[in-house]
């Protein structure tokens, strides 16, 4: 288990090293960070070489490359050309934003999607099953900025029970979780529903329903822990997805999170931002990949990490 | 049991999201009318205003930065020597009075008893120190260096009188010094503390001190209650909200979350003009847009294709249908705003005869494809350059759009002279001084003149520069614009007209024309 996880760890550095070539060199490709700064005001030549020159960036691209490299390896990804301040900072300062609104995402997608899945699955042809793959086709193909906007005409603008942006109470978590979790719960609703099919139609559940369990214990307790080996796979790869923002909900909901952040780095070409904030995600990504797998072994007992995994 | 209520839940919960996409799917985003009985949702606030703003300039410090979100905010916290009013005057600020001594040598006569927020005296070593920082290593690894580029030195006479020296005469340096990096600050916080940390906490002399910033959230300014200004500022409080979606800033508008509401877009002006507690208003703003021609290239080389095509447009039709009449026609590539507009001019008229006439003579043949460059974010731009495409059809000409990324097209492949025929070019002019966007746009290797040249309009240039007699320079600007607007060099589109909304409760706001909002008179009715 232990040599498993070590191996896994090692992966993630190679993944890190190939991610840090590629959008190093890939930013590099078009625009110009220092233009994007004189856009306004009056640009001289030499002004816009003295500027490029303090920012290190008139040395040779592998000196750059070696620079960033050496940084990393200290966790220092360098500063912000636009704020100047240390790249980590910047990302750790969105960071409890970012895991609030994934997690609240999650939650709404799981309380949607595990009941409508369910009986879909259970009452399978039925009304209800129509009814929830209908529901799971508007969540699919929900644009999320419209959504986001009309939840907020509904619940901000026109009942005013809920504020429509910001990064500040509760409260102010429920509409961006809300439309993020009705986009997750389309295609969670489905995969719980087929997952349950699955094990529905297996001998195991007409053995114990013959046994005399209640319909429901049965479904709960036999069924559903057995579907939920590749619910969990999806959401674990979610959230990982999702904690490196979800840049379309942050930006209707003000929210302040890691997704603006990078995407307004691009704009401007902040390389040392857009740096930062790419291989964090690739680490990010491989970590919760690496915890999805070992907490197969915690749902399903007869799985155990490392073994027969090669 | 409980599954039977999440059923119900979930059932109306799509309903709900049904019947919301039903009623709502024709409509713009945030035209319902939610209070139109007129109460007043904002009316217990006391005496402090929100402003919702699109963006967060991320440093305050004033030497790191260039953009107008950050004057929006800054113009509250910190002040220049010269101050420009909401009417664009010059009038003193932190100087009482000024003075050319001869033309490299202007002496200031500073205000006393003024005090930054943190206690700190201002005086000539306050002056001294913010222009040996704005012009030494420090100010150079920022763009604002190279504006103040004339300044020679500043030198301390007494603890009130300063000497600067300048290195050539710079007729637009005293507007220049009402803002951005020519604001003062203050000697001893900013040797004290790091560098990131008065990039996050500025203190200046304004009316309004920040208390708070959190970053692309808030900044909570208070009250300067040792503010030099009798009587000002008349709020307690003022806090600048970043919320970046346009429709969200409005509901906040329409829910009393905040008072004032910076960039309206013209989709949403009929919402805030029907909402009862809610007031638009129009400022026209320095920046101007227009489709600048690649001079190097034929057939744009050639003066009368250009001039064909300034005549094929109908620049008023374009303006009342796409932008809903927020939007003003402009003779020159500047708005009438500016120091050197020529009022004579009139925008080229539309005329498609005289245009396909010049067509013709310059033997342009029929159906000659021109290849334009916009930024593929400007929705409103790629509208009217598609407006633009059906007008030069008329005449003859077929045009290519390439929407591309901006960034890209404005760091990169304009500078390179590589934006296809014609290009995307916006600008304001932040000096409201000709000289300013003329120079950069028309001066021979510029950064965003990659083709034009004309001996002419570079004498012109250079002789305006030469002097600080306004009267002859605006003589100058007379004779270069009838020739600029012989030349062509671009389509002059529009001058923008910017949008604002704001509650009932707020008196005495004026909008600012370059964003520099002013908020000390602003009072709570």
């Amino acid at each position: 288990m232990l040599a498993y996880v070590i191996r896994r760890l090692l992966h993630t550095v190679l993944v890190v090293f190939v991610i840090s070539l590629i959008i190093f060199f890939s930013i590099r490709l078009t625009g110009d960070p220092v233009s994007v700064m004189f856009s306004a005001g009056e640009p001289s030549k030499e002004a816009i070489a003295e500027v490029r020159s303090n920012l290190g960036l008139d040395k040779p691209l592998p000196v750059q490359y070696g620079i960033f490299l050496k940084g990393m390896l200290t966790f220092d990804f360098g500063e912000s050309f636009r704020s100047g301040m240390p790249v980590g900072t910047l990302i750790v300062e969105k960071l409890w934003a970012t895991i609030a609104l994934a997690l609240g995402g999650i939650v709404v997608a799981i309380l949607i999607a595990f009941p409508v899945g369910i009986l879909s699955a259970v009452k399978r042809g039925s009304g209800v099953d129509f009814f929830g793959r209908i529901f799971s086709l508007i969540g699919i193909s929900f644009p999320n900025f419209w959504l986001g906007i009309m939840l907020i005409l509904v619940f901000a603008v026109n009942l005013q029970w809920l504020p429509s942006s910001g990064f500040e109470s509760f409260k102010h978590l429920i509409l961006p979780s809300i439309t993020l979790g009705m986009i997750l719960s389309g295609i969670l609703a489905r995969l719980v529903r087929s997952s349950m099919l699955e094990v529905l139609n297996q001998q195991y559940i007409s053995t114990a329903k013959s046994k005399g369990i209640s319909e429901w214990a049965v479904i709960i307790k036999h069924a559903f822990r057995n579907a939920l080996l590749p619910t969990i796979t999806f959401l674990g790869l979610q959230f990982g997805s999702l904690l490196g923002g979800t840049v379309i909900v942050e930006q209707v909901f003000s929210w302040p999170g890691v997704g603006r952040l990078i995407i307004d780095a691009i704009n401007q070409r902040d390389y040392p931002v857009i740096q930062g904030g790419v291989i964090f995600l690739a680490v990010t990504m491989v970590l919760v990949n690496l915890i999805v797998d070992l907490s197969y072994s915690l749902i399903d007992p007869r799985i155990r990490a490392g073994r027969g995994s090669k | 049991m409980k599954l039977r209520g999440w059923k119900v839940l979930t059932t109306s919960m799509a309903l709900t999201l049904l019947l919301t996409a039903c009623s709502g799917g024709s409509k713009e985003p945030g035209t319902e009318n939610t209070s139109s009985n007129g109460e007043n949702p904002a009316s217990d606030r006391g005496n402090e205003v929100v402003v919702g703003l699109s963006s967060d300039p991320q440093s305050w410090d004033p030497i790191d930065t260039f953009l107008l979100d950050w004057s929006t905010v800054a113009t509250s916290v910190f002040e220049g020597l010269v101050e420009r009013t909401l009417d664009l005057e010059l009038k003193p600020g932190l100087a009482e009075s000024w003075e050319y001594l001869d033309d490299s040598t202007l002496e200031f006569k500073l205000r006393q008893g003024v005090v930054f927020h943190n206690g700190e005296p201002f005086n000539a070593d306050a002056v001294k120190f913010t222009f040996d920082r704005l012009l030494g290593d420090e100010g150079k690894k920022g763009p604002q260096y190279s504006n103040y580029a004339s300044i020679e030195s500043v030198e301390v006479v007494d603890e009130f009188t300063v000497l600067m020296h300048l290195k050539s005469p710079d007729p637009v340096l005293l507007t220049k010094l009402a803002g951005y990096g020519a604001v003062i600050v203050p000697p001893k916080y900013v040797q004290e503390n790091s560098d990131d940390h008065f990039n996050n906490n500025p203190v200046g002399t304004g009316p309004f001190k920040m208390v708070e910033y959190k970053r692309d959230q808030q900044s909570v300014l208070e009250k300067n209650e040792d503010y030099w200004k009798e009587g000002l500022p008349k709020l307690d409080k003022v806090t600048f909200k970043i919320i970046p979606e346009a429709s969200t800033r409005l509901a906040e508008l329409q829910t009393g979350k905040i008072d004032i509401m910076k960039r309206v877009e013209v989709a949403q002006a009929d919402t805030v003009k029907s909402t009862d507690f809610l007031e638009l208003i129009e400022v026209g703003a320095p920046t101007v847009y227009s489709l600048r021609f690649d001079t190097a290239e034929e057939p744009l080389g050639d003066v009368r294709v250009r001039q064909a095509i300034n005549y094929a447009i109908d620049k008023e039709a374009i303006i009342e249908e796409i932008l809903g009449g927020f939007g003003r026609p402009i003779s020159t590539y500047q708005s009438d705003l500016s120091f050197g507009n020529n009022p004579d001019l009139e925008p080229y008229p539309y005329d498609v005869e005289k245009a396909k006439e010049l067509l013709a003579e310059a033997g342009v043949a029929e159906g000659t494809t021109l290849e334009v460059y916009i930024p593929g974010n400007n929705g409103t731009f790629k509208e009217l350059t598609q407006a633009v495409a059906f007008y030069l059809e008329e005449v003859g000409l077929k045009l290519n759009i390439n929407s591309v990324d901006s960034t890209t097209l404005i760091s990169d492949l304009v500078p390179n002279g590589e934006a296809g025929d014609m290009y995307y070019q916006g600008w304001g002019g932040w000096t409201l001084d000709y000289d300013n966007t003329a120079y950069l746009m028309y001066h021979e290797g510029e950064q965003w003149n990659p083709s034009f040249k004309d001996e002419k309009v570079e004498e012109l240039l250079a002789a305006q520069r030469a002097t600080v007699d306004q009267d002859e320079r605006e003589a100058i600007f007379m004779e270069l614009t009838e020739l600029l607007y012989e030349l062509a060099p671009e389509v002059n589109l529009y001058q923008s007209v910017d949008l604002y909304a704001a509650n009932d409760r707020v008196e005495n706001f004026q909008p600012p024309h370059e964003d520099r909002m002013r908020l000390e008179e602003v009072s709570i009715k």
